[in-house]
């Protein structure tokens, strides 16, 4: 018995799936880094906007998803970010990319240090939490003027560049973001099958993990969660920066709870059983955003603000109503393969 | 019941085994352990010693604290009062995962097997402590966090060879039967590499066959040098496999010693195996 198992090094099944991911991977990169050529300024713009709204989601699917905690408050660290970029490069004087990294690190650093104490609580309170957090940073750019502009803002922060080219330029900005979008893709996918990811899902309550049977086999379940806020707050910094370095203007209000709301929202719409859910959930309400913005204004007259809230809302009630999983459930159950797999078992 | 006593004698595994070793040494000491939930008092200066290598099977009627005494040896309760001494360490007030990494593992009533993986990922769970890769080499896929992925792996499908579930690896849990289960349970605590293992009423809605299974590997792993504290209300079973008996009646140690010796005392008989044991369910 002990030579068979020395064998079988791995599950075929888990080489095959292993592999067709790397497939859908290739393809979706190849997809997405063709589409700029021959491509007109406004599909790239929203597709910019997809971009960072992604980044921001895949976080929050690592922490919603994969490890059953929850953050409404993730604007503020997406502004942390933001902040810390601007900060750093117009009052002192760092280049644009250092600032990109050492913002993820400070704004990583910052969610260790609230996460230590944040998750010795749980569900509604912990949201609740999450939520002060949001209107606590909010209050505190707005009031250190000298340090952030205040509610006026930040003007003037420098773009990223790479050799000639800078984030002003819309391809690069382009390549940029979607780069740093399927990198983060790849750590993520990684990231959720090892160690570290499976005692993420281990602790997941609300996806049939249990947190008392991770705790007896070693998993330091605070530890942990920590961890996965850390990262979910590292991939949020990292979209503020960009996008701080790409529109070069940043207020505090960009950074409110709305965002947090949107971008849960978009976490929950994608699905939160996968890091490709990121950019279902982005994909679906950056699109829909744009086509309310231009249809409200020609069937109600006036401006689109309140209606899109109204809008997000349904379309929220409606997804969890008839596909709680998300999107990514129904991709999943269009791939044949995968139903195959589980006819098996 | 006393067709149950009887059983007992007949029931598996060679006697030599069953009554060796006495008080060699102490892997797990509790000392006057009590615990109460608001006015209800769970355990009474509850006190106790487990051998290096020793069976030690804890019966008692439903709700006599049994359940309550592993999580409290495992760190999952606070205890209100006495002291847990393991491997000559001062255990209470640590945490489950400390005293997990100290080599305690437990398998739950209820198993509570990780239904959002396979059931080789449960196992794989299992092997926690034996690798170290963090999030970054995770992520990045360093060849560090590619060699530890693939021993955790074969770790893991030794222990589902070991309880004969290696075919079912890549199914679902909630694809397995009952029995299944508490052997995937049982792989996953094995996983830990401990050496106390808990086991909080394994033999409850087992069938026969499985019974006989679960006590061959119970056996097995005695033999491997494993120290196992079992909880049952089923006591037929029991006897049979039990180095050391103790009882336990509405949260107070009512009688200790081997398992001939508590056949025969009467206040067991009195107290546990009268009336109660009608009601206990599958018995």
């Amino acid at each position: 018995m002990l030579a068979n198992t020395r064998v079988i090094k791995e599950i075929p099944k888990r080489v095959a799936t292993a592999k067709r991911q790397n497939l859908v991977l290739a393809l979706f990169a190849i997809v997405l880094l063709t589409i700029p050529l021959g491509a007109s300024p406004y599909p790239l713009t929203v597709m910019v906007d997809i971009g960072l709204y992604s980044i921001i989601t895949m976080g929050l699917i690592m922490l919603m998803g994969l490890a059953g905690q929850i953050s409404l408050g993730h604007a503020a660290f997406v502004g942390c970010g933001a902040y810390i970029s601007g900060i750093l490069t117009t009052k002192y004087d760092f280049d644009p990319w250092p600032a990109l990294f050492l913002a993820a690190l400070i704004t990583g650093g910052i969610a260790a240090f609230i996460g230590r104490f944040m998750f010795k609580l749980h569900g509604l309170i912990l949201a609740g939490v999450t939520l002060a957090l949001n209107l606590v940073f909010y209050h505190l750019v707005s009031s250190l003027i000298d340090l952030t502009g205040g509610a006026m803002g930040m003007m003037s922060i420098p773009p990223l560049s790479l050799g000639p080219f800078t984030s002003q330029n819309l391809f690069f900005n382009y390549y940029l973001i979607w780069i740093i979008a399927i990198l983060l893709l790849i750590f993520s996918l990684n990231l959720s099958d090892s160690r570290p990811g499976r005692a993420l899902r281990a602790l997941n309550v609300h996806a049939g993990g249990s947190e008392d049977a991770a705790q007896v086999v070693g998993v330091d379940v605070t530890k942990y969660k920590v961890w996965v806020f850390v990262l979910s707050a590292v991939y949020a910094s990292l979209a503020g920066s960009a996008y701080a370095h790409y529109t070069r203007i940043i207020e505090p209000g960009t950074f409110m709870v709305q965002l947090s709301a949107m971008v849960a929202l978009m976490a929950i719409i994608g699905g939160r059983s996968s890091p490709w859910g990121a950019f279902l959930g982005a994909g679906l309400i950056v699109g829909l955003r744009q086509l309310l913005r231009e249809s409200i204004p020609v069937l109600v007259g006036g401006l689109s603000g309140s209606y899109e809230l109204i809008a997000y809302g349904i379309i929220l009630v409606v997804a969890l109503l008839f596909m709680p999983q998300g999107l990514i459930s129904i991709v999943r159950r269009a791939a044949p393969r995968k139903r195959a797999v589980l006819d098996e078992s | 019941m006393k067709a149950n006593l009887a059983g007992i004698r007949t029931v598996i595994m060679p006697r030599r085994r069953r009554e060796r070793s006495t008080d060699d040494t102490r892997l797990l000491e509790v000392s006057n352990v009590s615990k109460s939930f608001g006015v209800l008092t769970v355990l009474k200066k509850v006190s106790f010693s487990v051998a290096r290598g020793n069976i030690l099977v804890m019966i008692g009627p439903n709700g006599a604290g049994k359940s309550t005494l592993l999580k409290i040896i495992s760190g999952l309760l606070p205890l209100a009062e006495g002291e847990i001494w393991f491997k000559g360490q001062k255990i209470n007030g640590m945490t489950p995962h400390q005293t997990a990494a100290l080599g305690i593992s437990q398998l739950f009533q209820d198993i509570q097997l990780f239904r959002n993986m396979t059931v080789v990922e449960n196992v794989m769970v299992g092997c926690h402590l034996q690798a170290k890769t963090d999030f970054m080499s995770s992520g990045l896929r360093l060849a560090r966090a590619r060699v530890d992925e693939q021993s955790i792996f074969e770790a893991a499908m030794k222990q589902l060879s070991l309880v004969g579930l290696r075919e079912k690896a890549s199914s679902p849990p909630g694809s397995l039967s009952w029995g299944q289960q508490k052997l995937v349970g049982l792989a996953r605590a094995l996983a830990t590499g401990s050496e106390l293992l808990l086991l909080d009423e394994p033999y409850s809605g087992l069938l026969s066959d499985e019974v006989d299974k679960l006590n061959q590997l119970i056996f097995e792993l005695q033999s491997q040098g494993m120290t196992i504290l079992i909880v049952e209300h089923l006591t037929d079973i029991l006897m049979g496999i039990a180095s050391q008996v103790i009882v336990l009646d509405y949260g107070e140690k009512i009688a200790e010693g081997t398992p001939i010796e508590i056949q025969k005392n009467k206040r067991v008989i009195d107290a546990y195996l009268g009336g109660e044991q009608l009601e206990d369910e599958g018995s």
